[in-house]
């Protein structure tokens, strides 16, 4: 029998849907706001995370130019042509690295039994898949011998692959790139966009001496990438690599025509980027949740004013007055709480659309859950209060005066 | 004496609306004997809706007595009241008063839900009250798909599920076409011969005629 008397009590409610709908559509635009982007901001954050590790937090790149790291990417601000091929030697000197590769980066148009395609060819020594930590699909790294030897060999990125050849096998074929023929070697195993928002799948690794010669004829290179013994040992080497570019250079600090750009620079500047979006997104979501609440509190005092008779009733048929009260706090938390879990659905739906559509992992923050409803649930609280206060204020004599 | 159910002893009731004062009752003696049928008339402005609500403990008095089966009532606390209203006293309203969003029998078990616990048998009783009032095939139904004449019917029910010792009755046929109100009446005669009190205001004389006594209340005072 509880039933019939949570029914006589809270009945009420679902008297007027329209109201009810109109009345919690501030909470469910609230907390479905609230929810996806504490979910949205979560995935990102894991993303980011795993984005980092593929780069690795002993990867020490400098770049060429004054490049500034600028949501999350490493711009180049203009074209320099003063970090040479001899400064990586210079540096590989350094005894706390493992790995250094010399990058030069251009695009060109390759192409295979005609098929054409336009994609990012990175001019880069045997040691730049170990930097990278990318591994192959099949067929083997660059070798020493074909980096001294100006060697026209290419390692292809995996979406390469799959479009130039399809299932086709692609080792030991020969592609052109920009006209001139190249023998591919080897294929990598599918990476992903990475901390630098470069999709490492669509890609084509040569070696730098053929790449700076036969294929752009520059002196120059992108950038160098350093893998250090220990991440504890990068801000030393960052520091040495820093005074043994400025002495090559000859240039003081405040001219200083590379960059250094660690993974933990990438990261902090990606998690700065979405804290400050996502605390943005929350004061927003609270702020509707807030006005939201406020819907419900007019909705409740105009329901409250409609509901005077009833009100009346009840107090004639025995309520005390602060039963009235509790009935009222009790509809408002349970109008607010709806809207709630309305809300909650509705975002739920959401991030189960958008996160794999947009590749993010797929996370479900409890936290977020547990903090949206307990302030639906409090802001219901809140706005009940007054309307309960003035129904319970009702003077049960107007059920006297005829209608 | 033992008979007695209610007592009213120069009793004053005064509204204070902004700087003016109405003086609505003044001076009202009333005894209800157990099982009477009283009728109260007269004007209107002549304080009938104020003594029905004291007697309803409703609102209370300015001054005077209100004995409720000898004991004093209008200077109990609120719960006190509540509880009496809840246990003794049935009211019925010209307007009924239905909860729109509850079926008849919802409505009828209303009472119920005040005293704290709803019981199958309840549910029974209610049933059974409903039947009983001709209204046995609406259990079920919403008070829009009901006719005035039902609806005042299953405010009855309502008013008879805690099996109070006064039924009070306002206009109880004021709403209602003359077949409905006759309809209404017999209900409630029936009931007062089974021994329930019942206090009824009305304008009309022939309904007024239906109860066994009739009073008028004028001015605040009752005339002979």
């Amino acid at each position: 029998m509880n039933i019939l008397i949570l029914k006589l009590l809270l009945g009420g409610i679902f008297h007027k849907k329209l109201r009810l709908i109109l009345s919690i559509l501030g909470i469910i635009i609230g907390v479905s706001a609230l929810f996806v982007m504490n979910t949205f901001g979560e995935a990102a954050k894991i993303k980011t995370l795993q984005e980092i590790e593929t780069f690795g937090p002993e990867i020490l790149i400098v770049v060429s130019g004054q490049a500034r790291v600028r949501a999350g990417r490493a711009l180049q601000a203009e074209q320099t042509t003063t970090l040479k091929l001899e400064d990586a030697q210079a540096l590989r000197k350094l005894s706390a690295i493992r790995f250094i590769s010399p990058l030069y980066t251009g695009s060109a148009i390759i192409r295979y039994h005609g098929r054409n395609l336009s994609t990012v060819v990175q001019g880069v020594n045997e040691d730049y898949l170990k930097i990278r930590k990318f591994s192959l699909y099949s067929g083997r790294n660059l070798l020493k011998e074909e980096i001294m030897g100006f060697k026209k060999v290419v390692i292809l990125g995996h979406k390469v692959k799959r479009e130039l050849f399809g299932d086709e096998v692609a080792d030991g074929k020969v592609i052109h790139v920009n006209k001139l023929p190249f023998t591919v070697v080897g294929v990598l195993s599918p990476v992903g966009v990475d901390a630098s928002n470069q999709d490492q799948d669509d890609q084509i690794l040569i070696p730098i001496s053929t790449a700076m010669s036969a294929l752009f004829n520059v002196d120059y290179l992108s950038a160098i990438y350093l893998s250090v013994a220990s991440p504890t040992l990068v801000p030393l080497v960052e520091k040495q690599v820093d005074e043994i570019l400025l002495r090559r250079h000859k240039i003081s600090p405040k001219d200083r025509d590379f960059n250094l750009i660690k993974a933990e620079d990438i990261l902090k500047f990606k998690t700065e980027a979405s804290t400050l979006f996502s605390s943005l997104v929350q004061s927003i979501s609270i702020l509707c949740l807030l006005v939201g609440s406020l819907g419900v509190t007019a909705i409740m005092l105009l329901s409250v004013n409609e509901r005077r008779k009833e009100i009346g009733l009840r107090l004639a048929l025995g309520a005390e007055k602060k039963m009235i009260l509790k009935q009222f706090l009790i509809e408002s938390v349970c109008i607010s709480f709806l809207g709630g879990l309305i809300g909650f659905l509705l975002g739920f739906l959401a991030i189960l659309i958008f996160l794999p559509l947009l590749k993010y992992p797929l996370v479900l923050p409890l936290k977020t859950i547990l903090v949206s409803t307990g302030l639906t649930v409090l802001f219901g609280l809140l706005s009940g209060i007054y309307p309960a206060y003035k129904a319970s204020k009702i003077d049960p004599a107007i059920l006297l005066k005829g209608l | 004496m033992n008979n007695i159910l209610l007592q009213l002893q120069d009793l004053h009731k005064t509204f204070q609306i902004g700087k003016i004062s109405y003086h609505i009752l003044k001076g009202v003696n009333l005894t209800v004997e157990k099982g009477e049928f009283l009728a109260v008339m007269g004007p209107s402005g002549g304080g009938k809706s104020t003594l029905l609500n004291i007697l309803g403990l409703l609102d209370k008095p300015s001054a005077g007595l209100y004995l409720f089966e000898g004991k004093e009532v209008s200077s109990l606390i609120m719960r006190d009241l509540a509880k009496i209203r809840n246990e003794k006293i049935g009211f019925i309203f010209q307007a009924f008063h239905l909860i729109p969003w509850a079926t008849a029998e919802e409505n009828v078990l209303l009472p119920l839900l005040y005293r704290g616990k709803i019981e199958r048998d309840d549910v029974e009783r209610a049933k059974v009250l409903l039947e009983r009032l001709g209204l046995g095939k609406h259990v079920n139904f919403k008070p829009s798909e009901l006719s005035g004449g039902q609806q005042q019917r299953v405010a009855i029910a309502r008013a008879l599920i805690n099996n109070p010792t006064l039924l009070l009755a306002d206009e109880p046929t004021g709403n209602l076409d003359s077949q409905s109100s006759k309809e209404v009446m017999d209900i409630l005669e029936e009931l007062n011969k089974e021994g329930l009190t019942i206090i009824m205001v009305t304008h009309d004389p022939e309904i007024a005629k239906r109860a066994g006594k009739v009073k008028i209340l004028r001015d605040g005072v009752f005339v002979d």
